[in-house]
């Protein structure tokens, strides 16, 4: 059976080769991939990180009119509080109005454990349909349900019949892998089994009459619409600036985009199966879907790294292209915006030439960017993955290829990232959210890996990323003054040992 | 039977308990869940609690037992032996606490015997069962400091008659915490008191070591901490007092006089005047701005049951608001809604236990009809909506005024500010007035 048929996902730990701990150089990690030792490294000493079902959530919570009813205690809820405020400023930017976010939790408590809560999430999924009117009701299941076994997916079915929403299941128990990556998948096969992707005659569209004299015309038209749109796959990490500077450039190749699945309505995704090509703008975040729209729709897919630096943007772009037979203007179209681009960026290289940087974050971006800013002279001196996937093979080869003496490590660990500033010394440091608090704490300036209020992508994006590097390097007294009166939890010992030293086979 | 919730205002027994760790200094939390909790947590705290970001060793720093499937199968106190074992040769701590989640209380992980093999050897390392499904995060908070102060601290042979002890108010989910805790130990060292409050950045891990010796244990809720401060009492011998949260002058004066009188200072009545006469002379100069402009108001408060009471009772004697609304969000059980119902028996609005922001919103609704265009309609206006970020959109929708004090606080930075005493008077004043001035310009 297919994974798309089964009701409950596969967490990529078993799908994929992946792994979340190592340290060396991306030649020595592909061996290490090919040999199957990476799926063995493991830490003696770990830190609190993330949860698979925040990253599912923080997917959910974009959709419009929607409602989650989370099928847990009362604390696995806890992030949609800070999701709801972010997901309000996505909407926002995307001209949606702000909307509270609205959720449930069946709140399990001792008696639930040992007795089930499925009567409670019934009530809470029939509460949400009265109460909100939703379009869909996201059900999530959570670590506690997996283990007292309340059978979620049969709840998610029988309630189909009862309440006028879609009802979505989402499997996303933390504990199943640590790998957050599981999250895309997980969200995606609640999508795509439980939301309809076929646009429906009369609510979308007027059916041709065959007997209308303008009917071949109207279904030429119809075809070439169709031959010429893109489904552009976001992410909570891509803002609309991304998705606009995305969009700027194949539109200016004569292709339609339509970008999913964040910030969508239950009618766009009604639209999905009517494109040419569907485009993932990061390695290790869309297979699970694409790969299904390919087997169902017989759609092809695009999945080919991330327009991070003109190198990229254009080998991406054309590629793209060359779907429709597009090569020759795509080609033109980089030659054309990297020549303003490149002027554009010319102030900022005098100023970041030579500067040594770590970067880190995922595991295709921060590759990406990394190989991005080498081209213009930066050092970089380390990359460090959140996580490693096959999926991010053709990255890290590209990696291994131009960057061989980089050090390469995949971690999300905080005190390894300490460890790495306060004894390589980078002159700035590209990092995920979360840790730029720790870098200011050890004196160093960082600059966001990625972010919503900006654009990191194409040609605006690149000639962002050299501008905020030069930014925060225009001033670093804000570190400097911290690192003087913060104190690090870490014994002196470890700063003389190896960063990794915690990573076992 | 419970039932499900909406959106709760607070996190689980974990969450609470990591939020209280995170102040304590030198107190290193040990995670015992998967991955993912101590991050989730840390960021529901971290953006609610108005920018309360990581300290020492917490939020994403915390050690984790981090178990997997693995673990949830064949169980996880190898995993956990072997994270406390690298915890001790990484973190420079003084205490290290193993904090449980529901995942490994689920499979009846034996963290406590996991525990005491370090104990044995003469570590500080204790262990509390902090499972979601025994509590939201105010239980956390009392779990954890009946692991501390009731278990791990030892009586202390005599007792230091100027040495009280402060208890009752939650990192984290009080907002206010720090702020609030020193401006108490700015006013019980008037009194010639020393003032352990444990969570406020002023004090070491020898304030910790010093409860046992205090005379007198203050609980800053009537909700929080009294069943913790009992069992206190039994095991060290401290008698407790629980009262509330001083906000605003008369709140203040009748608190340093109830408190002078139990621990015999004898001159409250020189602080009271003191602290009066510089409160009013701020506050005289304020006076024209308030009343010309017409700023009382019909008030609705959405707070924690500890916040009800001294936030309206400083709304009604201070400002000369009139509450209208008081919802108090945390769960409690019926002797603690019993007994807070009476306190308020002074005000003209009793308080009604409600967590849902839509709930609330209908409520609002239900109890104050707003008018459909009558000529002659007694609405509820002026309004003023004192609560979380959840009653935002609740107040524009009805066209009142707003400010967030309470749990999740994600529209405030909050530093060193607090509400409590003449100090935070002054601040709240400043707080309420600026929400209406700032749309002016």
């Amino acid at each position: 059976m297919s994974y798309y048929e089964q009701k409950i996902p596969p967490v990529r730990d078993s799908r994929l080769q992946l792994a979340d701990s190592y340290s060396g150089s991306a030649c020595d990690l592909l061996d290490c991939q090919k040999e199957g030792c990476l799926m063995r490294k493991n830490r003696s000493f770990w830190q609190s990180g993330s949860c698979q079902m925040s990253l599912t959530l923080m997917m959910a919570a974009t959709v419009q009119n929607s409602v989650i009813v989370l099928h847990s205690p009362a604390g696995c809820g806890s992030m949609l509080g800070p999701i709801g405020v972010s997901s309000n400023r996505g909407r926002v930017q995307r001209g949606l109005p702000p909307t509270p976010a609205n959720w449930l939790a069946t709140d399990l408590t001792e008696t639930d454990v040992i007795g089930g809560g499925e009567r409670k999430l019934r009530e809470a999924i029939e509460y949400a349909d009265r109460e909100f009117r939703p379009e869909i009701i996201f059900v999530v299941s959570t670590c506690a349900p997996n283990i007292i076994g309340d059978d979620v997916a049969e709840v998610v079915e029988s309630e189909k019949d009862k309440v006028s929403a879609k009802v979505v299941g989402l499997h996303c128990p933390g504990f199943k892998s640590r790998v957050v990556a599981s999250a895309y998948d997980a969200f995606y096969h609640g999508l795509l089994r439980d939301i309809p992707f076929e646009p429906e005659p009369w609510k979308d569209y007027v059916p041709l009459d065959p007997s209308d004299p303008k009917y071949p015309m109207e279904r030429a038209k119809e075809n070439y619409q169709k031959s010429h749109t893109i489904n552009l796959w976001n992410a909570t990490s891509i803002g609309v600036a991304d998705e606009n500077e995305i969009e700027r450039l194949l539109t200016a190749l004569g292709l339609k985009v339509r970008i999913f699945a964040e910030y969508s309505s239950l009618d766009e995704y009604r639209q999905i199966s009517q494109a040419a090509l569907n485009v993932s703008m990061c390695n290790v975040h869309d297979d699970y879907m694409l790969k299904y729209l390919e087997e169902k729709y017989g759609m092809p897919y695009y999945i080919a790294g991330m327009p991070i630096g003109f190198t990229e943007t254009r080998r991406w772009l054309v590629g793209i292209a060359a779907h429709f037979g597009l090569e020759a203007e795509a080609e033109k179209l980089a030659d054309y915006e990297e020549k303003l681009a490149r002027e554009a960026i010319e102030p900022f290289l005098p100023k970041v030439r030579g500067k040594r940087a770590i970067i880190g974050g995922g595991v295709v971006r921060a590759g990406a960017e990394a190989v991005a800013l080498a081209e213009f002279g930066i050092d970089i001196l380390s990359i460090k993955a959140y996580h490693y996937d096959d999926n991010a093979e053709d990255v890290y080869a590209e990696v291994a290829e131009k960057l061989p003496d980089a050090h390469v490590s995949v971690s999300t660990q905080l005190f390894e990232f300490s460890h790495q500033l306060r004894t390589l010394k980078p002159d700035f440091v590209i990092t995920h959210n979360g840790t730029h608090g720790a870098a200011a704490k050890l004196g160093v300036p960082s600059v966001q890996l990625f972010s919503t209020e900006g654009a990191f992508f194409g040609y605006t994006g690149f000639w962002q990323i050299l501008r905020r590097i030069v930014f925060a390097l225009g001033n670093t007294s804000y570190q400097t003054r911290l690192a003087k009166h913060i104190k690090q939890p870490y014994r002196d010992w470890y700063w003389e040992a190896d960063t990794f030293s915690f990573i076992k086979e | 039977m419970s039932e499900f919730i909406e959106k709760p205002r607070a996190s689980c027994a974990l969450g609470g308990a990591l939020a209280a760790i995170s102040a304590l200094p030198e107190v290193i939390p040990i995670v015992h869940t998967s991955a993912g909790c101590g991050g989730n947590l840390m960021n529901f705290l971290a953006f609610g609690g108005g920018g309360l970001g990581a300290s020492y060793c917490s939020g994403g720093s915390a050690p984790s037992s981090a178990v997997t499937e693995t673990e949830i199968v064949f169980g996880g106190t190898d995993r956990l032996h072997e994270e406390i074992e690298s915890t001790l040769k990484l973190i420079d701590g003084k205490l290290y606490i193993v904090a449980t989640g529901c995942m490994t209380e689920m499979i009846g992980d034996d963290a406590a015997g996991t525990v005491s093999e370090f104990a044995a050897e003469g570590e500080p390392v204790i262990a509390i069962s902090t499972p979601s499904f025994k509590g939201d995060s105010y239980a956390g908070y009392e779990i954890l400091l009946d692991g501390i102060f009731n278990r791990w601290l030892r009586p202390s042979d005599g007792k230091d008659a100027k040495l009280v002890n402060v208890f009752g108010i939650v990192p984290g989910y009080d907002p206010f915490f720090r702020g609030d805790l020193e401006e108490i130990e700015r006013l019980g060292a008037l009194l010639g008191l020393r003032v352990n409050t444990f969570f406020s950045p002023s004090q070491t891990f020898d304030n910790i070591l010093s409860a046992p010796r205090a005379a007198l244990n203050i609980v800053l809720s009537r909700t929080r901490g009294v069943e913790f401060a009992e069992n206190f009492e039994e095991r060290h011998g401290t008698p407790y007092w629980a009262t509330e949260l001083p906000i605003g002058p008369e709140a203040t004066d009748a608190f340093l006089r109830e408190l002078a009188g139990k621990v015999g200072a004898t001159n409250a009545e020189d602080v009271i005047e003191a602290e009066n006469e510089r409160y009013y002379r701020y506050f005289e100069r304020a006076v024209d701005s308030y009343a010309d402009g017409d700023l009382r108001f019909f008030g609705v408060t959405v707070t924690n049951s500890s916040y009800a009471l001294p936030l309206n009772r400083y709304l009604y004697r201070e400002l000369g608001w009139v509450p209208a609304d008081v919802f108090v969000t945390d769960s409690l059980s019926d002797e603690q809604k019993e007994s807070l119902t009476q306190a308020f028996a002074e005000f003209p609005a009793a308080p009604q236990f409600v967590s849902g922001a839509t709930k609330i919103a209908r409520a609002i609704t239900h109890n104050h009809p707003e008018s459909r265009g009558e000529r002659y309609f007694d609405a509820l206006t002026p309004l003023f909506i004192v609560g979380s970020t959840y009653e935002k959109q609740t107040a524009a929708k009805r066209g009142a005024k707003y400010l967030g004090v309470s749990f999740p606080a994600f529209d405030r930075t909050i530093v060193s500010q607090g509400y409590a005493g003449y100090r935070g008077g002054l601040r709240l004043y400043e707080d309420l007035i600026s929400a209406i001035m700032s749309a002016k310009g």
